[in-house]
């Protein structure tokens, strides 16, 4: 359907432009096949990723829906005027939004046939005619900014709307002339969408990679030899112009891989006389720097003769310059090569002798080769021929460029000069140079883990045993289970690989003390305890035990019990007596432990008198010297006082360094005037704490209000 | 012949999870299938001994590990188990040692073969005694086309050497002579510039990643001498392909 459109559109316009860029390009200029290079390489060609474009009455369903759904909906008379223009203004804009959207996308996505590599901008225009192709973007680009203009008048207008109603009439009209403006592109419309279809089903050639192109007249089984060397799978039939588009398949030759491309035949007629098909095959040879093979069928069962076939080939030579050219006579099984007739023979002559002159150095057997896709004799050398002489010319032109020197390292091998005598030989296991000798011999087939796994019901469900390879003295070691953890260790810190090398040492130095105390055996008997003896041991660890066994049945009764004073104490266990029969049992005197432990308490008041007494007098005496001494000896217990094992305060203690007590005194009293009057100042610090102010006014004045409790 | 190999669901970088000598070679345990084993046990078993580990628990043990036919150094991170799982699991006469280095991506910062060691010019000098004591090798702190991670960037075997593609001509063969072995610039994996992530070898086999395409395998079998072609295989026959393919 789309080629009668395109067939339509074709020959009512531009053929006459078309002609003269394929003629420039058959002479191209040597700058412009430069830049064209490197544009090539910017753009990568994948049309099938070309949206969907829909027709003219589904654009505006799908713009129109969208409106409805995602703007407001529920509007009202009684609303502002200014709410109720945004309202509708927002409605006009969103509309004009998605429409400049799914426009440019449009726009966007479908290929500039300018910037596009030129085998797929002549392609294109051969298929969909480029002036055709442009005018349908050019009405889409051109109802986009129709679309705004209307959105942005009618906005306009909208802030003018005086009524709910005046607004609505207002929307109405915009999105209906914006409607309309879409609905004149529809048959525009149509006319892409039918394009992408087609587009996203072109061949995906890739301009720039090495390619080998088949050319020649129809049904001279250039498809055939397609399906010999790649594996495209092209319809071969019987007839002329089987092939109807390009085919691509792929093929490898010395570890590279090259593009085969399969063209319609082409007839040897004016340009003006081809047809699309036909086109097809002129674009890729004009515009594909590739291996060029030109098919000659020489039995003549294509229905064209070689003279036919020649003068097709001088009419397009132009095509070929500077590009490898293999000349392939086909269907050599039918005719063989020798037997065809004189003046034939002169006419491949002529083809070759044209081919060698841009053969670029290639010998003539590259040039001309005979081949038979149905023996498929010489098919590989036909393939070959091509590919090498393609490579060749790819490389000497890439060792031109500049290029070629940032990759030099990548061309070389560094061999190493000998630094040393050391022999550093390759470690290869003699099992595996058995198996290289005997290569022949298959490698019998050995169970892998997979296989186990297989047997052991599959992925996920086999665990392969980690311990079956372990490399041990036994066997039975295998399975032996270590422990991590032993006794709170780590048991790897204490794996020593010389373990056994230890044990044994220590082993020996065992046996080695063993001996020895053998030996001393006699000596080290133990003399018998005397009688007496044996009673005081005996004594003892009835003691010990004794003491233990209370030990512990106070520590069990200790948790929960509260500590109790000593005098408390019912079993009267802790007595002077006792401590003093207990330090004499241990032949010790113990008066003064005694004396010590004697209450200091004040006694009975007569008795204290008297000693008060006494000591007034002593104090009358030396009233002077001593007045402190005495007024504090009134007032307070002798008990508390101080403890007696320490000195008095003014006691001259060694390395105090005063030389006697009057002297320290004085020093004392010196050193109690110096602080005194800043113990008086230091009441009152900033680290205190102070309270300013104890009743604030403003926390305590005013009345309360209802329910105000919380602040006045 | 090297072979093409891939971890779990087309993870092409296998010399993360594996690595090989002339002595031994250790696989990742961590897959749940027993695919990623079997591939080298179908080349490997029955020569040298094929053990399954992780290292912390990872199965990245190509990064973090180094060795060759003498020894076996492990990263610090490796745990008491698995050092006890790979020494039984390994012959007697390769020592297997747990360094305690900072850079403990040992794959990493340490390339060697049997003979020669090169080394992350930051690496302990502790470390680097210990690498010539265990794996008995000569040692040389290198960088590789202005990189440290000499591991990373170029695999080794005794028969020749695979380094990053951007390694000058110089640099080249600096290393050549040091290592005594042919060396050539290239990548693997589809132009992948981490050598070591994408191709193990040893002296008589190797194995690179699935995305390795045939003009790279050619390369890694002539340069390791794997099959019956020469280094000199790529400077010949390989030369145009590979002018076509990298200019």
């Amino acid at each position: 359907m789309y080629a009668d459109v395109v067939l339509g559109f074709r020959q009512k316009h531009s053929r006459p432009s078309f002609l003269r860029r394929l003629v420039s390009l058959l002479n191209p200029p040597k700058r412009r096949l430069d830049c064209l290079h490197q544009l090539a390489k910017m753009v990568q060609y994948n049309f099938k990723k070309i949206t969907v474009v829909p027709n003219g009455k589904t654009f505006i369903d799908i713009i129109l829906s969208r409106t409805q759904r995602q703007t407001p909906t529920v509007v009202h008379k009684g609303y502002k005027i200014n709410r109720l223009r945004q309202f509708y203004m927002r409605k006009v804009k969103y509309t004009q939004t998605n429409f400049h959207e799914k426009l440019s996308t449009i726009i966007e996505e479908f290929p500039r046939l300018e910037q596009i590599h030129p085998f797929y901008g002549d392609l294109l225009h051969v298929l969909y005619n480029k002036d055709h192709y442009k005018l349908a973007l050019g009405q889409v680009n051109t109802a986009r900014n129709l679309i705004s203009k209307i959105a942005k008048d009618y906005v306009k207008l909208l802030k003018y709307g005086d009524s709910l109603y005046r607004c609505k009439c207002l929307k109405v009209a915009a999105l209906g002339r914006m409607c309309t403006v879409l609905k004149r592109i529809t048959p525009s419309l149509a006319y892409l969408e039918q394009i992408r279809q087609h587009m996203a089903r072109l061949p995906s050639i890739d301009p720039n990679t090495r390619t080998v192109l088949i050319c020649g007249y129809p049904n001279v089984g250039k498809s055939s030899f397609m399906n010999k060397v790649t594996r495209a799978d092209v319809d071969v039939q019987p007839y002329a112009f089987t092939t109807k588009s390009l085919f691509v398949g792929h093929t490898d030759y010395k570890y590279l891989r090259y593009q085969v491309i399969d063209t319609p035949g082409i007839l040897d007629r004016p340009f003006e006389d081809r047809n699309i098909i036909e086109m097809c095959s002129i674009t890729a040879l004009a515009h594909l720097r590739a291996a060029v093979l030109f098919f000659l069928d020489i039995s003549g069962s294509c229905g064209y003769t070689i003279a036919q076939q020649a003068a097709l080939f001088h009419s397009i030579k132009s095509l070929f310059l500077n590009k490898p050219l293999v000349i392939v006579c086909n269907k050599t099984d039918l005719m063989p090569m020798e037997n065809i007739s004189e003046e034939d023979r002169k006419l491949v002559e002529g083809m070759k002798a044209e081919a060698m002159k841009t053969a670029m150095g290639a010998s003539e057997e590259a040039v001309l080769l005979k081949m038979s896709t149905l023996t498929e004799e010489g098919v590989m050398a036909v393939k070959n021929a091509a590919c090498e002489r393609l490579l060749d010319q790819r490389v000497e032109a890439k060792m031109k460029s500049k290029k070629i020197n940032d990759h030099l390292n990548r061309f070389h091998v560094a061999m190493p000069k000998p630094r040393d005598n050391i022999e550093r030989l390759p470690c290869i296991p003699q099992v595996v140079l058995e198996a290289r000798a005997k290569k022949a011999v298959e490698m019998e087939k050995r169970k892998t883990e997979k296989d186990l796994e297989e047997e052991n019901g599959g992925a996920g469900v086999y665990s392969a045993s980690l311990r079956k390879n372990y490399i041990l003295q036994h066997d039975e070691w295998k399975d032996d289970i270590l422990p991590e953890f032993l006794d709170g260790h780590n048991v790897a810190d204490f794996i020593d690989p010389d373990i056994m090398l230890r044990l044994e040492e220590l082993e020996r130095e065992e046996k080695v003390r063993l001996a020895k105390a053998k030996e001393d055996d006699v000596e080290m008997d133990v003399e018998e305890l005397s009688e007496e003896q044996k009673l005081q041991l005996a004594a003892i660890r009835k003691k010990k035990a004794v003491l233990i066994r209370e030990h512990r049945l106070k520590k069990t009764v200790a948790q929960n019990r509260s500590t109790v004073p000593r005098k408390f104490d019912k079993d009267k266990k802790y007595t002077t007596k006792r401590m003093g029969r207990e330090l004499s049992a241990l032949g010790l005197d113990p008066s003064s432990a005694v004396d010590r432990a004697r209450s200091k308490s004040r006694g009975r008041k007569r008795d204290r008198s008297e000693d008060g007494n006494n000591d007034a007098m002593d104090v009358d005496d030396e009233q002077q010297s001593n007045k402190k001494q005495r007024v504090r000896s009134k007032s307070r217990s002798m008990s508390v006082a101080r403890s007696a094992s320490r000195p008095p305060a003014d006691a001259v203690v060694p390395g105090d360094g005063f030389k006697d007590s009057t002297q320290k005194k004085s020093a004392l009293k010196i050193s109690h005037g110096s602080h005194k009057k800043r113990d008086k100042n230091a009441r009152k610090g900033e680290a205190d704490r102070v309270i300013p102010t104890l009743r604030p006014k403003h926390l305590f004045s005013g009345k309360r209000g209802k329910g105000k409790t919380d602040r006045r | 012949m090297a072979t093409r190999h891939h971890y779990d669901n087309n993870n092409c970088d296998i010399g993360v999870f594996s690595k090989l000598t002339n002595a031994y070679c250790l696989v990742s345990a961590t897959t749940s299938s027993t695919n990623f084993f079997t591939g080298f046990e179908s080349k490997l078993k029955g020569v040298i001994p094929i053990v399954m580990t992780s290292i912390d628990s990872t199965g990245t043990i190509g990064s973090l590990c180094v060795g060759n036919k003498n020894g076996l150094l492990l990263s610090h991170t490796v745990t008491d188990q698995e050092l006890q799982h790979i020494r039984d699991s390994l012959p007697d006469q390769v020592v297997v040692q747990r360094i305690e280095e900072p850079l403990c991506a040992l794959g990493n910062a340490i390339a060697c073969n049997d003979y020669v060691a090169l080394v992350h010019p930051r690496l302990e000098k502790d470390t680097e005694e210990i690498i010539t004591d265990v794996l008995g090798v000569e040692v040389y702190r290198q960088t590789i086309a202005n990189n440290e991670l000499v591991g990373s960037y170029c695999a080794l075997s005794n028969k020749g050497g695979l380094v990053h593609p951007d390694t000058n001509v110089e640099e080249m063969d600096e290393l050549a002579n040091l290592l005594q072995v042919p060396l050539v610039a290239g990548t693997v994996n589809r132009g992948s510039k981490v050598i070591s992530a994408g191709l193990i070898v040893n002296d008589w086999t190797a194995f690179c990643g699935s995305d390795t395409t045939a003009i790279e395998l050619s390369v890694v079998n002539s340069i390791f001498k794997l099959n019956e072609s020469q280094p000199d295989f790529v400077v010949s026959e390989m030369r145009k392909p590979l002018i076509d393919t990298y200019v």
